[in-house]
């Protein structure tokens, strides 16, 4: 457990340094106040996020943003597609999706993610049912929006 | 090489935002117009953030650049969620397409 929250100190402390590298564009002139940011960054991160609460599988997150990146490509070239054909209309409608997920940072990500995938966006999570607005009832969202919460569950390390 | 790959980036997310502009003017209602403006304009800004960062001129450049849009990413999808759920709460119907 007291390793577990110092290797987690550790990381998010490097993390945020990289971070604060990468704003001062590898020039080494502001560490001074980049100390004060890093501590603050630290302190609010281990406040809102205790270590060993929740874990990322590593192997989850290349997965998620495999897809992710994927997906979302292919939704701003469908969409694209749509509003400069002449001829092409959306035909939206409204479905309710089940989650599987459980409640708090996993359904969250799933219901903002979900509208830069091709064709949803959430409009409103009520308890573990999602509502979805669909652009083009002829695509498959309902296998979209289960792809995307099998790769959050891989995400957060749920046995599924 | 990179040079070429760059330009091509940049034109494409310029492409990618046209579009997403295009949708959000032609689109019928609220929550078609999110969908526009969410999934075109972040491929748009993914694709000139990329081009930008292959012609950055160290690597911090560079990796700040390509942070600036996953940053732009969840500022983007957080809104739209909100947008849409705002709307969804004041009663506004989605537009069918069908006449109803």
């Amino acid at each position: 457990m007291r390793r577990a929250l110092i290797g987690g100190v550790v990381v998010r402390a490097a993390a945020f340094a990289l971070l604060w590298w990468m704003l001062l564009e590898g020039r080494n002139d502001g560490w001074g106040l980049g100390a004060i940011a890093l501590a603050a960054a630290l302190l609010l991160s281990l406040r809102l996020s205790p270590p060993g609460e929740r874990s990322l599988s590593p192997t989850g997150l290349a997965g998620f943003v495999a897809f992710f990146l994927w997906h979302s490509l292919q939704g701003g070239v469908q969409v694209a597609a749509l509003a400069l054909r002449p001829r092409a209309r959306p035909l939206p409608e409204l479905l309710e999706v089940p989650l599987a997920l459980p409640p708090g940072a996993p359904r969250v990500l799933m219901t903002t993610a979900i509208g830069l995938l091709p064709g949803t966006l959430g409009v409103c999570l009520e308890g573990d049912r999602l509502r979805l607005h669909v652009l083009d009832r002829r695509l498959p969202a309902v296998a979209e929006a289960e792809a995307l919460q099998r790769r959050i569950a891989c995400l957060f390390g749920a046995a599924r | 090489m990179t040079e070429y790959l760059s330009a091509a980036l940049l034109l494409a997310g310029g492409f990618f935002f046209f579009a997403g502009t295009v949708g959000l003017l032609r689109f019928p209602d609220v929550y078609t117009r999110l969908h526009a403006l969410a999934k075109a304009d972040n491929l748009g800004l993914g694709c000139v953030a990329l081009g930008l960062a292959l012609q950055a001129d160290s690597v911090a450049v560079a990796l700040k650049l390509l942070l600036v849009w996953p940053l732009a990413l969840a500022a983007s999808a957080c809104v739209g969620y909100a947008i849409a759920r705002r709307a969804d709460a004041l009663g506004i119907r989605p537009w069918r397409g069908d006449g109803q």
